[in-house]
């Protein structure tokens, strides 16, 4: 029956030469990858403290304040949304834990499993209005990302009267939880920050889950093609739902790094604009902005980039003024090779 | 780039000088703007150094513009390569200090307006031995990291003082403009004034760096607060965007600010503002740097362990005169 | 897990009761009425068609069976049971399998994820994918169906469309789908796909599977039908099996019987003045698709004439 098909079958010829090497590059992360690369080797020439190897901890440190958030961003966006919520949730989650442990003198422990409740309820809520209502998760998240911001000032005020939640450093509890979310230590000479560890940890989890689970299957299934994945019995609800609490327990993640790193105050206007760093993160590492394709260790890579243009460029120590520009210019440029390497790979 | 422009209209066509002159204003523009005298003098010989100076600032806003022409002024006249650099971020901002640390340099001064975030690091520059000076924000909290010195104003304390200077002016109902959510010191000028006023000061939030936006709060606020008669800005850009909301508004409320720009100097001249608290934000940056230099090459330290505080100077009428020049070159 | 039947034909030749009935089902959105009285059996080894115009009511009717639906009066019963399914899973665990036109598979998914798609294999309690084994079986099932894909890898939006529509009957049948609804299956392909989808169709059915074979193809369903019914406006315009009906009739009825002769003796006026006159070379020239240029042109035949 085969050779009743002709062009097909053509087709197929093509495709079965495709060796290891050009199946590696279809890799959606290989782009940024190599992007990656020419941005290190970039700075290495050009930015004399960026050879030294003790300031990797910095440079990594930088990467992971945005990479924590870009690992569930990435796995919505693969799923098919998108959540413009993710930074001022981070926000919300500290400012929770904080000012709940304070005005209540709790343990900081409780704050932070209440705080997770939160964050989880808020992902929960997004997914919920976004099945309920079919609406874009565009719109969704913006009246939630308004909401946040809001509550977040408003309730700071309310409670500390100032803008900033009071300091709970001194309470029962911080020390165990900063050694948990925010402490450091030393290795080999670099100052290593806990939450680079924590997200090698969550990229490496995700991105099994993505690849070599059925839960991943399912994520690749609803942002492809949702009506399909509904059609041959794949829970599309939930599967949403779980994606917007996920990004809800990242946001909780980071929400208590910013609290203990910052001696357990939050800023209450803080985390605004954050949400399309995460994005850009997702997006650089070859995410589709449309959904059904992309890669967890890419969204970690693209934040990598992001990160070590950012303080490649105050290393380098150009004038500040051309930062945004230097920054846009690089990110172009790594958009651009990762678009180069995809177009070589399908070629093949 | 003028060099350029000689080279290239001498070269050009005859037509296009003509019309070059004929195009020119006869006010305003680049020409009329006078060169900075600033830290012209001559350059000391000490050995080369190199200082961070890293601010809570976010892009293009002119009063750290001030600041940092009064760091490269000290800079140029210290033989010190100033690096400049900025994030409104918190933790951010303290990686900033943490990749000064890693670039070895000689001195950093640094914001301290989101304490908690940046202390830790400061804490470590001093441990590693990097001599650090605090300049604008973190008066409460500078003493505890071990910084050389605080080059500011105590907010309050200018808050209050403007408060005195609004009761002076008879103001019965003030509006205080907090155009940045989150920023402490914002809070404590508001507070200062409250100090003094009490009840006649309502404070009104609004994005800072949406101008348009801002303008239509203003107007609809004093649309609706009829018995405002004092818009209290606390920079210039707000200022200068209330004065246009009261017109709107058809409000006969007063516009009063903090700090100074070339346009706030006009604005005060003209006497659309009402008067202007300066902070002296060039000198912050100047002392901050050059307290350092100081430091590096004579073991000096100013202020005896106490603030050194930099304002508030009151700028009206009165007085306008002697600063309107320095404004106009943006060094006040 | 249920595991392939295989092809060796245990085709049942006497139709046996219906594995689906519908009786009398109907279904209204508000006051507006998609469905009206409709009645069909499915059985095993029999492939009914549906056919009818756009509008007609054959995705409404998908819908229902395929539980993406629920029907608003009538009876549908399954394997002799009343049911009412409220989501796609249901009926798939009653043994429906529906493959849509253009929503079968996930267009940047690889071939054996899509294959699987739903009813992963996986091992462990997290749900671990097997996917040596999944890749080993998705391969053996398109080769058994004579669909030759080399690199399972590739994404399901880079095989043709007959291909895709081939991928998805595999799937279904693979896991153990009884009745088979296929929306439109050849609608956008060309000649030679077309009849690579029908040949699978006939091996569906010959696998013992009762085929719902949605169409607007006399062509296309009479070359595998065995039952035909024609949807119009909602109801059923014509129910008949294959040994009373010629695809002329079938054709006729499909485009509407009476009302398709009197539009054939209009066109046959129209056509005529089409064709171009040597004498009129100017006339070729007028574009013949304007209302206006053919109005001309039958004015003048009818001079002619």
């Amino acid at each position: 029956m085969a050779s009743t098909i002709t062009s097909p079958a053509a087709a197929d010829d093509r495709v079965s030469t495709r060796s290891v090497g050009a199946r590696l590059l279809s890799r959606p992360e290989i782009g940024s990858l190599v992007g990656a690369a020419v941005i290190l080797v970039f700075f290495l020439i050009t930015a004399p403290p960026f050879r030294d190897i003790d300031n990797t901890g910095t440079i990594l440190y930088q990467a992971a304040l945005i990479g924590v958030m870009a690992v569930p961003v990435s796995l919505l966006m693969i799923g098919g949304e998108f959540d413009l919520s993710a930074g001022v949730a981070v926000t919300t989650s500290g400012l929770t834990a904080g000012i709940l442990a304070y005005q209540l003198s709790l343990n900081v422990w409780v704050g932070v499993v209440v705080a997770l409740a939160l964050s989880l309820a808020i992902g929960a809520f997004n997914g919920w209005l976004l099945m309920r209502t079919g609406l874009p998760s565009f719109l969704v998240t913006l009246g939630t990302f308004f909401i946040l911001q809001g509550v977040n000032i408003a309730v700071t005020r309310l409670t500390s009267g100032a803008v900033a939640s009071n300091s709970i450093s001194d309470m029962d509890g911080f020390d165990a939880a900063k050694a948990v979310f925010a402490s450091e230590f030393t290795l080999g000479g670099i100052t290593i920050k806990i939450i680079i560890v924590w997200w090698i940890v969550f990229v490496a989890i995700a991105a099994w889950v993505l690849l070599r689970t059925k839960i991943g299957n399912w994520i690749f299934a609803v942002g492809g093609d949702a009506a399909a994945a509904r059609a041959v019995g794949v829970p599309v609800k939930k599967v949403k739902i779980g994606l917007f609490m996920t990004v809800g327990f990242f946001a909780w993640f980071a929400g208590m790094q910013l609290l203990f790193i910052q001696n357990g105050v939050v800023q209450s206007g803080e985390g605004v604009g954050k949400e399309f760093l995460y994005i850009i993160a997702a997006v650089v590492g070859g995410c589709l902005l449309t959904g059904g394709y992309g890669s967890v260790v890419g969204g970690a890579i693209g934040a990598l980039i992001f990160g070590m243009v950012q303080l490649g460029v105050v290393y380098a120590g150009w004038n500040a003024d051309w930062f945004k520009a230097f920054l846009g210019v690089m990110l172009l440029l790594a958009t651009i090779v990762n678009l180069i390497v995809k177009n070589k790979a399908e070629e093949r | 780039m003028i060099r350029w422009q000689k080279k290239a209209v001498a070269a050009g066509a005859a037509f296009a000088l003509a019309a070059a002159l004929a195009a020119c204003s006869s006010s305003g523009g680049k020409q009329e703007e006078q060169s900075s005298g600033g830290g012209g003098a001559g350059v000391a010989d000490t050995p080369r150094m190199k200082v961070a100076l890293i601010t809570h600032s976010g892009p293009g806003d002119t009063f750290w513009d001030i600041v940092r022409r009064g760091a490269e002024a000290a800079a140029k006249k210290d033989n010190i390569e100033l690096q400049y650099s900025s994030d409104p971020d918190g933790a951010a901002q303290a990686n900033l200090v943490q990749t000064a640390i890693d670039s070895k340099v000689d001195g950093i001064a640094v914001t301290l307006n989101k304490p908690d975030a940046v202390i830790p690091n400061v804490k470590k520059a001093i441990a590693a031995g990097i001599p650090v000076t605090i300049l604008n924000g973190g008066l409460d909290s500078w003493k505890q990291t071990g910084a050389l010195g605080y080059f500011g104003q105590d907010e309050r304390i200018a808050g209050r003082a403007t408060g005195n200077k609004l009761k002076s002016l008879g103001a019965k109902k003030v509006i205080c403009v907090i155009h940045e959510q989150g920023n402490v010191s914002l809070e404590a000028r508001c507070q200062g004034i409250t100090d003094i006023l009490g009840d006649a000061v309502e404070n009104v939030n609004v994005n800072g760096t949406d101008q348009p936006g801002t303008q239509a709060t203003l107007t609809s606020k004093l649309q609706a607060d009829k018995n405002a008669d004092y818009v209290m800005a606390l920079n210039a850009g707000i200022a200068l965007t209330a004065v246009t909301a009261a017109k709107d508004a058809g409000s006969s409320a007063k516009v009063a600010s903090f700090d100074m720009s070339k346009e706030m100097a006009k604005a005060v001249k003209d006497g659309t503002v009402e008067f202007a608290v300066d902070q002296q934000p060039y000198l912050q940056g100047y002392l901050a740097v050059d307290a350092i230099w100081l430091y590096k090459t004579n073991g000096d330290t100013i202020g005896g362990g106490e603030a050194t505080l930099t304002g508030p100077a009151f700028i009206d009428k009165t007085n306008i005169a002697a600063v309107e020049k320095y404004a106009a070159a943006g060094t006040r | 897990m249920t595991t392939t039947k295989g092809f060796a034909s245990e085709a049942a030749t006497s139709p046996t009761t219906p594995i689906v009935h519908l009786e009398d089902v109907g279904k209204s959105y508000g006051n507006i009425q998609a469905l009206r009285g409709v009645s069909l059996s499915v059985r095993q080894g029999e492939i009914t068609c549906v056919l009818g115009d756009n509008g007609a009511g054959k995705s409404t009717l998908i819908k229902i069976i395929a539980g993406l639906h629920d029907y608003t009066s009538g009876t549908m019963s399954v394997n002799g049971e009343e049911r009412h399914f409220s989501s796609p899973r249901e009926s798939l665990d009653s043994g429906i399998a529906t493959v849509y036109q253009d929503l079968a598979l996930a267009p940047l998914m690889s071939v054996w994820r899509n294959f699987f798609l739903g009813n992963e294999l996986t091992t462990g309690p997290f749900g671990v994918l097997n996917s040596h084994k999944m890749k080993r079986i998705a391969q053996e099932e398109l080769t058994k169906m004579g669909i030759s894909i080399p690199n399972l890898e590739q994404p399901v939006g880079k095989l043709s469309g007959g291909q895709r529509q081939c991928v998805a009957i595999a799937r279904a049948i693979y896991f153990g789908a009884k009745v088979l609804i296929l929306d439109e299956p050849t609608a956008a392909l060309g000649v030679n796909q077309s009849g690579v989808v029908l040949k699978y169709i006939v091996k569906a059915r010959d696998a013992g599977i009762g085929v719902i074979f949605i169409t607007h193809n006399p062509h296309h369903a009479y070359l595998v039908g065995n039952h035909f019914v024609i949807l119009k406006l909602g109801r059923v315009a014509l129910d008949a099996h294959r040994a009373d009906i010629t695809l002329e009739q079938l054709t006729t009825e499909m485009a509407g019987g009476s009302e398709l002769e009197t539009l054939s003796h209009e066109l046959r006026g129209v056509d005529a003045g089409v064709v171009v006159d040597p004498a009129h070379p100017a006339d070729s020239a007028v574009q013949d698709v304007s209302p206006a240029a053919n109005e001309t042109a039958d004015d003048e035949t009818e001079e002619g004439t």
